[in-house]
């Protein structure tokens, strides 16, 4: 079966993840709103004659444009769209960590809008200066949500009983939470779950059962893979103190 | 039409070159073989000489066959400025422009978390030796203006901190002779935010 190939105009995208390809080329993985995460092959824009290359870079809100067929189409032009301003450098890791995780829980080619409105929300306000730790958590949790990973944090696993804010909760990742003793060192309590629920994350506490909460979550779907980011950070809170 | 065993071994080690594909690295070993032979032997001789020579300076890690490469090794240089590169080509085209003449600290690329390249693989602890003797007055973080430049450079920032040493990063802006209705804009709003006082 031969198809047209298929061409796609100023389309809103941001670049996840970019690795060189022969002398002056890139491949570019790409989170698009409309056709999801897909492999856009670029010739041309590296080297001194790249004029694109300034618009090609992570984190900013691209409008690209591509033709071709089958599993890597070809970059054939990029924008960047109006007002997008550059991610703060402090943010620049967990930008990476955030393009980590979409890169290792999305397939290709499965459009998710709401997806790409959560990350484009998470950069922004990053951008905007929002704290680090609460948008990132917000964002673990959508992206959670929208791979049909949702967590319930509403309700006990097994009873049903509602959770209750002044009661203390342990997480089994795929099946729920449990309730447990205060004493637990993995206890969360009620009122960090209506928190992160509400999405409303602020206090030392709420953060700190939010970040255990999700990254349980997160590694569950994760099936053991560690992020290369993760281990990266660790390597430079080391360095850098 | 094959070649024989020797000539698609040279073919093949050809293409290992930047740029080179199987057709010219084929142009590049039938002239290596035809009219250039003393000039192939001269190369065979040079390449097996420097692979088994040229090694990485122990101070900056850029590359020379001694333990100090040349402008670590010259009295000349300010040593009290230390700019860092991504790459031994950064370091030619900073001595090109004949402004600086301060050392070097080559990282051998930039920092990049998804490909698992963090402080280690740059060479950040021979760095942070080096800041430790305190003999560095000003860090230039010269990296590359992408993504992954920044971060490095925010990340050595840190580093320099770290140290007590005081850290600068290079101005981007618009290139000489370059018209502004050209410039993208995260060039521009680089160039304004880092505009200085005139006249």
């Amino acid at each position: 079966m031969t198809r047209n190939p298929r061409r796609v105009a100023l389309a809103s995208a941001y670049i996840l993840h970019h690795r060189p390809f022969r002398e002056t080329g890139r491949i570019f993985e790409v989170l698009t709103r409309e056709d999801g995460r897909l492999s856009l092959f670029a010739r041309g824009v590296r080297g001194p004659k790249a004029r694109l290359a300034a618009v090609l870079q992570p984190f900013r809100l691209l409008l690209l444009s591509w033709s071709g067929r089958g599993d890597a189409p070809s970059l054939t032009g990029a924008e960047s769209a109006a007002e997008s301003a550059a991610l703060p450098a402090p943010c620049l890791l967990s930008g990476f960590y955030i393009n980590e995780l979409v890169l290792q829980l999305t397939t290709r080619h499965d459009p998710q809008p709401a997806l790409f409105d959560a990350y484009h929300l998470a950069l922004e306000s990053l951008k905007e200066g929002a704290p680090l730790a609460p948008t990132l958590r917000i964002f673990e949790k959508r992206l959670l949500q929208m791979l049909g990973y949702g967590l319930d944090l509403g309700t006990e696993a097994m009873s049903g009983r509602p959770i209750e804010p002044q009661a203390y909760y342990y997480f089994r990742p795929g099946e729920g939470l449990f309730p447990a003793d205060a004493a637990r060192p993995d206890a969360l309590a009620g009122r960090s779950l209506a928190s992160l629920s509400n999405e409303q994350l602020a206090e030392a506490r709420e953060l700190k059962d939010a970040r255990s909460l999700l990254q349980a979550a997160l590694a569950h779907c994760l099936e053991g893979r560690e992020l290369a980011t993760r281990s990266v950070a660790r390597s430079m809170a080391r360095r850098g103190s | 039409m094959r070649h024989s065993p020797q000539l698609t071994r040279l073919i093949d080690a050809l293409k290992a070159l930047p740029g080179v594909g199987p057709k010219s690295a084929q142009r590049m070993a039938f002239h290596l073989l035809q009219d250039g032979r003393s000039g192939a032997s001269a190369l065979a001789e040079a390449l097996s000489s420097a692979l088994a020579t040229v090694v990485r300076c122990t101070r900056c890690r850029m590359l020379t066959e001694d333990t100090h490469c040349a402008i670590c090794a010259s009295a000349e240089r300010d040593a009290t400025l230390l700019c860092v590169v991504e790459s031994p080509s950064d370091v030619v085209a900073i001595e090109q422009s004949g402004s600086y003449k301060g050392r070097y600290f080559v990282l051998m690329g930039h920092l990049s978390p998804l490909d698992r390249v963090g402080p280690e693989e740059l060479g950040v602890r021979e760095l942070g030796a080096i800041l430790a003797t305190g003999g560095v007055r000003e860090l230039i973080l010269a990296t590359n203006p992408t993504v992954e430049g920044e971060a490095t450079a925010h990340f050595l920032g840190e580093v320099a901190g770290s140290f007590g040493v005081r850290a600068s990063r290079i101005a981007h802006g618009v290139p000489i002779g370059g018209e502004l209705e050209y410039v993208d804009g995260g060039t521009l709003a680089h160039a304004l935010s880092g505009r200085r006082a005139f006249g």
